[in-house]
């Protein structure tokens, strides 16, 4: 086994990123510099990432963050082994712009190019931070998706399940514009709960009374636009305790849905009897303290290590897409000069549709 | 500047992918390929086959020329995204040539570039001799403008009709004048390329407002 450095690049949401990662026969991986450049201001007055605005930002934002990544790892293109970059699923315009980008940029240094399943990239970040032995259970949970997956090897993921419709982030940050709270949601909403009293407003566990281990959210959004409709029609408003008592009902109904199905998806990962067995969190929501703490009982009652990577590479990043780049390439798998963007790309090809089984496939 | 540039100029800004390749002052290869969709996929071997038809590759390059549109908001993107990649491991400059720019070119001036913005729109640039705001318009509205009256570009049939100018014709293919563009820009430093969209990203603020905070 060689040392190899690897630049990822990744633009399939609202963050515009690049990093650099060395892997070293022997020691645990480094992450040399990872740049990420958000476009919260961009998207607050629309209350959601508009695609059409994102695009625009990478394709004037990227280059930029691939020299930043380069100068803080006091690097030149010459020194990198291979260029990663994120090749889907997420919005296409964003996604073309990093893949015509890490082309470009391959091409004209005569670097291999692999491309990454932005999923796998947060599934394989447990391995470089953690070192973590296949096969461990890894819960995806962000504002664009939320799945249950068991990671097997560098390509071999199965899904155990995942949400029929909304992402909890996107539950946080509807949450937070239907109480005019700033975008986006997620810490804004954690903070009002914090204050609020979780059993005032009751809300829905969706499928809670199905078996397996999907997911719904998309009901929840409507039940607290009911509750916060029932407190305007009352009274013309709602108080700022109204919406922490709302904020608190909402983090609590998510947070047991989350625990319950982690249980169930954590019995399944368990019967394969790993040597290690680890869960482990990706993705923004991951941040959230209350979540994160069912998250922890759960798995220690049944004795599963929980790792949750930091924060900065648990949202979205390119570091875990540069790392994810050298866990395909030593495996053999993939320099694709002629790579082409997947706008849908489900991470576990044998498991059935879950979300946006038309014509176009899966969207993950 | 070297005294012979080496200039690869290409465009994916509307239903097509084209590259070419300017050498010794001269045009040496070139490729028009019309396509609906799969530039993404076609752009970078579209290239390499030019520099091939000459002999050249990606180390023969002095500069890049890249069309910024406007035109089709992700084909620009391509394009855009692409030149940014190459200038940055080729360590060359890559720089932004305007659709309006090129059909502008080498064109007896004063004039007025009108091209189809589709939606009953057309984009329009002066040039007189130099080049005037370029913004989005309507057909009827350029008399009252007082636009330039001979034109140029895929609506000034219609334009011609409402100025009473000459219609004219830019002889020279799109990337072939973009290379030539670019390589009068070559001896002062110029900006990255950007998209030229002329047009807002269609985003509208949500329409339900938040409930009222009471105290």
């Amino acid at each position: 086994m060689t040392t190899l450095t690897f630049l990822g690049i990744e633009s399939s949401c609202d963050d515009s990123a690049a990093a650099i990662v060395r892997s070293r026969p022997g020691q645990a991986p480094e992450v040399l510099s990872s740049v990420v450049q958000g476009q919260t201001a961009l998207h607050a007055a629309f209350g959601g990432v508009v695609p059409e605005i994102a695009a625009r930002a990478h394709a004037e934002k990227l280059d930029d963050c691939v020299e930043k990544a380069l100068d803080l790892a006091g690097l030149r293109l010459d020194d990198v082994d291979g260029v990663a970059v994120t090749a889907g699923p997420g919005l296409i315009g964003g996604v073309l712009s990093g893949v015509m980008l890490a082309r470009g940029v391959a091409i004209g240094a005569g670097k291999p190019l692999i491309g990454v399943n932005h999923l796998a990239g947060h599934a394989l970040t447990p391995r470089l931070t953690h070192g973590l032995a296949f096969p461990y259970l890894m819960l995806l949970v962000s504002g664009g998706h939320c799945q249950f997956l068991i990671a097997e090897g560098v390509d071999r993921f199965h899904r155990l399940g995942g949400t029929i419709d909304d992402a909890p982030g996107e539950a946080f940050d509807k949450t937070a514009k239907l109480l005019g709270l700033p975008q986006p949601g997620g810490p804004s909403v954690e903070a009002e709960a914090a204050l609020g009293d979780e059993g005032r407003f009751v809300f829905p566990r969706p499928l809670l009374d199905r078996p397996g281990c999907d997911l719904s959210f998309s009901g929840l959004k409507t039940a607290l636009l009911r509750a916060r409709d029932a407190l305007v029609a009352e009274k013309g408003g709602i108080t700022v305790q109204d919406r922490r008592d709302l904020c608190a009902g909402f983090q609590a109904a998510v947070a047991a849905v989350l625990a319950e199905k982690t249980g169930r998806a954590l019995l399944s990962y368990l019967a394969l009897s790993p040597a290690e067995p680890a869960l482990a969190v990706a993705g923004g929501v991951a941040a959230n303290r209350a979540i994160r703490a069912v998250l922890e009982t759960v798995s220690s009652k049944v004795d599963v290590r929980f790792i949750a990577p930091p924060l900065p590479l648990c949202t979205d990043n390119a570091a875990m897409i540069a790392w994810a780049g050298i866990e395909r390439f030593r495996a053999g798998l993939g320099d694709e000069a002629d790579l082409v963007a997947r706008p849908r790309w489900p991470l576990d090809s044998q498991a059935a549709p879950m979300i946006g089984s038309g014509k176009k496939g899966a969207k993950a | 500047m070297r005294p012979d540039p080496v200039i690869l100029a290409f465009d994916t800004s509307a239903a097509h992918c084209a590259a070419a390749l300017l050498s010794g002052g001269q045009v040496v290869a070139e490729a028009w390929e019309p396509m609906e969709k799969g530039q993404a996929e076609r752009l970078l071997p579209l290239c390499q086959e030019v520099m091939a038809q000459a002999g050249m590759g990606w180390g023969d390059l002095t500069a890049l020329a890249v069309g910024t549109g406007p035109g089709n908001f992700t084909g620009v993107r391509i394009a855009v995204a692409a030149a940014r990649g190459l200038a940055l491991s080729l360590g060359v400059p890559a720089i932004g040539v305007t659709r309006l720019e090129a059909l502008a070119h080498g064109l007896p001036r004063p004039l007025t570039v009108v091209e189809d913005a589709r939606r009953g729109e057309v984009y329009v640039q002066e040039f007189d001799p130099d080049p005037g705001e370029a913004r989005l318009s309507a057909v009827a509205s350029l008399g009252v403008e007082g636009c330039a009256p001979d034109v140029v570009g895929s609506a000034a049939e219609a334009a011609a009709a409402v100025t009473g100018g000459r219609l004219l014709v830019q002889p020279l293919p799109l990337t072939h004048a973009m290379a030539l563009i670019a390589a009068g820009r070559l001896d002062r430093p110029q900006p990255r390329p950007a998209p030229f969209y002329l047009r807002g990203p269609d985003a509208a603020p949500p329409a339900d407002p938040p409930p009222v905070i009471l105290p």
